[in-house]
């Protein structure tokens, strides 16, 4: 199957600092990407690069089998992680210029504003200046501003940041649909709940690196079934006892233990019938979360 | 490589929500009825004969210089009333009922010393020369006939002999012209094409700054190139501008054209009603003859060759794309207007440096450095203007400075849209003049 989005060595700097450093993914048609990883790993950068704001340094970016240029750009509906829109214009005519700068006739153009305003109830404030909008109501204009020209690719940076969870859930359902219909849709975030929910493959960034990528399943699959589950009554002071693990998780009543080298969920058992009661014993794959850290923290004592 | 649609989708944009503002609306309409105001000024200055009329008690004891003062102007100069003493008249002065008296005791026409003028101070200068200058005129008349001179003697001290100030055109013709009106007509040109590089300057450097704070470059930039969404900026706001000036000239032509008409009529209507008013009380019926020969060519001065506001839409356009593509850079660069002071100072020197060589040029248009500062690309979008309405510019001076505009134009447009270009995705940190440089040299 050809790449949708195609990012090959890609690396960038800015003056000494390296921001991306040999980068190198595929998006497939259809795919929900998740774009994972720290503050400051690289991800915005690159999304930039895609979106051909920002030129790499060296490597090669591919669009729907064409090199990134202005024709690419109006192929990609894109999110930016700091919203921004004209206060001062009116709604409807800032969706408008939007729209016709992303090579829609002014046509078109009209007929998907009008259509998108109407789905989400927000008709009402063509005639508004965005400055008298709540933020909930901005937040919808934006996300207009990005569907309005029907691309073949939407790319998310962090979008459901600063989402309250009404337009929270709006928006995962429209992502939903939107792949239905065919879309590719490339997002970045730190809400791994939501990585879990939707994403098919993943790029997990660090440092400007990518640090580990390919479809969600298989990786949990990959890091087997390492991970203890405990829900017990009692004493919690028992888990300190534990050796060969680490523990992820913990509250007064619960534990997410990862087990590492050499541990064996037998002898956790022991130990914690010895000194609690215990109501759930669970050995399962080990959550996106704990991937995230327990990577992103190999990766650190590597460099 | 640059898409021209999209250019022009943003230069709509920025014209059209600049022009509907209030500011735009009030600042094209006020000023103009500021012109107005001033020009209106001018011609009452010019028509209402300068002074309320004024009185003046002449206490003549040489006897000889009452009558023919009278003689030159009867409402100004008052005999003395046979029943009034000196302290009287001093009193009604002191009181504003009377403006002055004048002195003249026998030493004055004998042997030369000063008369006196004690008045209430109002007039001031222009009234005193008169004063002086009817005196003058009496007595040298008092000493010609004392000496018993000859008519053809007296002819010649009568003589006023004048010289017409006609300026040569390029069409080969001469028209009258007034050092003093073009001097200041180049002045106020030059003021008016530095307010408007520094006032949309500011404005086009505040909308980069609003774009980059509200983020939503980040949106405009995934639709178009930075250097078109500059250009598209640049050209939207110089279009703002031109709207703006051409308001102002239309209104000026509009004025100039209908200000001698509109003067004539009044004058007209004021002697109109002074010949009533002395037909009604001339008894006999015959209507005493009032001269209307108050001259209203100096009006001309103020209309202005279509040639010339060609040029001034010439070197203004092109002066406009020159600092504001910096202004745009700067704002580009920052995160705050605070943080673009730092940056404002090395445009703004030659800008101010233009502006006050423009007064040394309005009167000296072919100085040398007149000459230079014309031709020399960051001050002459001020100074060759004003140079030209002064002056006679020559041709080729004239088209090597828009040679040499539009090149340092270009050499700016390209260094700013390498900073802009950087500059708009760049937040936190003010960069230092140095990063400005990388940013300038990354290729």
């Amino acid at each position: 199957m050809s790449l949708v989005i195609d990012v090959q060595n890609v690396s960038k700097h800015f003056g000494r600092a390296t921001a991306v450093n040999q980068v190198s993914f595929g998006v497939e048609q259809g795919q929900i990407f998740g774009l994972l990883g720290p503050n400051g790993a690289g991800k915005t950068t690159t999304i930039r690069m895609i979106n051909h704001i920002l030129n790499p340094d060296t490597g090669y970016i591919s669009i729907l089998g064409e090199a990134v240029s202005p024709k690419s750009q109006e192929r990609i509906g894109y999110l930016p992680e700091e919203r921004g829109l004209y206060k001062k214009m009116k709604v409807f005519d800032q969706l408008m210029y939007l729209a016709q700068l992303k090579g829609l006739s002014q046509m078109a153009a009209k007929k998907a504003i009008e259509f998108w305003l109407d789905r989400f109830e927000a008709s009402s404030w063509k005639k508004k200046e965005v400055s008298e909008l709540s933020k909930g109501m901005s937040q919808k204009i934006q996300f207009i501003a990005t569907v309005a020209h029907d691309p073949e690719i939407y790319i998310f940076d962090e979008p459901f940041s600063g989402l309250d969870p009404i337009n929270s859930e709006m928006l995962k359902e429209v992502i939903l649909e939107e792949k239905k219909q065919g879309k590719t849709i490339l997002f970045s975030t730190h809400r791994m709940e939501q990585v879990e929910q939707m994403c098919d493959d993943i790029c997990l960034f660090n440092q400007g690196k990518a640090v580990l990528q390919g479809n969600l399943r298989s990786i949990k699959q990959s890091f087997g079934n390492n991970t203890v589950l405990l829900d017990f009554i009692g004493d919690s002071e028992f888990l300190n006892q534990l050796d060969g693990v680490r523990i992820n998780n913990r509250s007064t009543n619960f534990a997410e233990i990862r087990l590492l080298e050499g541990a064996s969920p037998q002898h956790i058992l022991e130990i914690a019938m010895k000194h609690a009661e215990i109501q759930r014993f669970e050995i399962v794959q080990p959550s996106l979360q704990d991937i995230f850290i327990s990577t992103v923290n190999d990766t650190k004592v590597s460099v | 490589m640059i898409n021209f649609l999209k250019i022009w989708l943003i230069i709509k944009r920025e014209y059209k929500t600049r022009v509907q503002t209030k500011s735009f609306l009030l600042s094209t309409f006020l000023t103009p009825l500021l012109i107005l105001g001033f020009m209106g000024f001018v011609i009452f200055m010019t028509v209402s004969d300068n002074e309320a009329p004024k009185q003046v008690i002449v206490i003549d004891e040489t006897g000889r210089m009452l009558e023919p003062l009278t003689r030159l102007n009867a409402t100004r100069y008052q005999p003395i009333k046979a029943d009034q003493s000196i302290e009287q008249i001093r009193d009604l002065i002191m009181e504003d009922e009377l403006d002055g008296y004048v002195f003249f005791d026998q030493p004055f026409l004998n042997e030369g010393t000063p008369a006196t003028f004690v008045h209430n101070g109002s007039g001031g200068i222009t009234f005193f020369e008169s004063l002086r200058s009817d005196v003058r005129d009496v007595t040298r008349q008092i000493r010609l006939e004392d000496n018993d001179v000859s008519d053809a003697i007296i002819a010649i001290f009568e003589e006023r002999p004048a010289l017409e100030n006609r300026r040569l055109n390029e069409a080969g013709v001469d028209e009258q012209s007034n050092a003093v009106v073009s001097s200041l007509g180049g002045i106020f040109i030059g003021i008016f094409i530095f307010i408007g590089l520094f006032g949309y300057g500011a404005i086009l450097m505040r909308s980069v700054i609003e774009e980059k704070t509200s983020r939503i470059v980040e949106i405009i930039t995934s639709s178009v190139k930075p250097i078109e969404l500059m250009l598209g900026k640049l050209l939207g706001v110089c279009l703002v501008a031109l709207t703006q000036y051409s308001l102002w000239i239309v209104t000026y032509a509009g004025v100039t054209i209908l200000a001698a008409p509109v003067a004539q009529f009044f004058i007209n209507q004021r002697m109109g009603g002074l010949q009533n008013s002395l037909s009604t009380l001339d008894t006999t019926g015959t209507v005493a003859s009032v001269p209307s020969d108050i001259d209203l060519s100096f009006l001309e001065q103020f209309s202005i060759d279509p040639l010339f506001i060609l040029y001034f839409f010439v070197f203004f356009v092109l002066g406009f794309l020159m600092y504001c593509s910096i202004f745009a850079a700067i704002g580009a660069a920052v995160d705050s207007e605070q943080d673009s002071q730092q940056f404002m100072a090395p445009v703004m020197l030659p800008i101010f440096l233009g502006y006050i060589l423009n007064f040394r040029i309005a009167e000296a248009p072919d100085s040398t450095i007149a000459i230079v500062a014309s031709l020399f690309p960051l001050t002459s979008p001020i100074n060759m203007v004003t140079r030209m309405l002064v002056s006679n510019v020559p041709l080729w001076e004239v088209l090597l400075s828009i040679l040499l505009l539009i090149l340092s134009l270009i050499g700016m447009l390209l260094l700013a849209a390498r900073i802009y270009r950087t500059g708009i995705l760049m937040y936190g940190k003010k960069p230092t003049f140095r990063e400005l440089y990388k940013w300038i040299r990354q290729a």
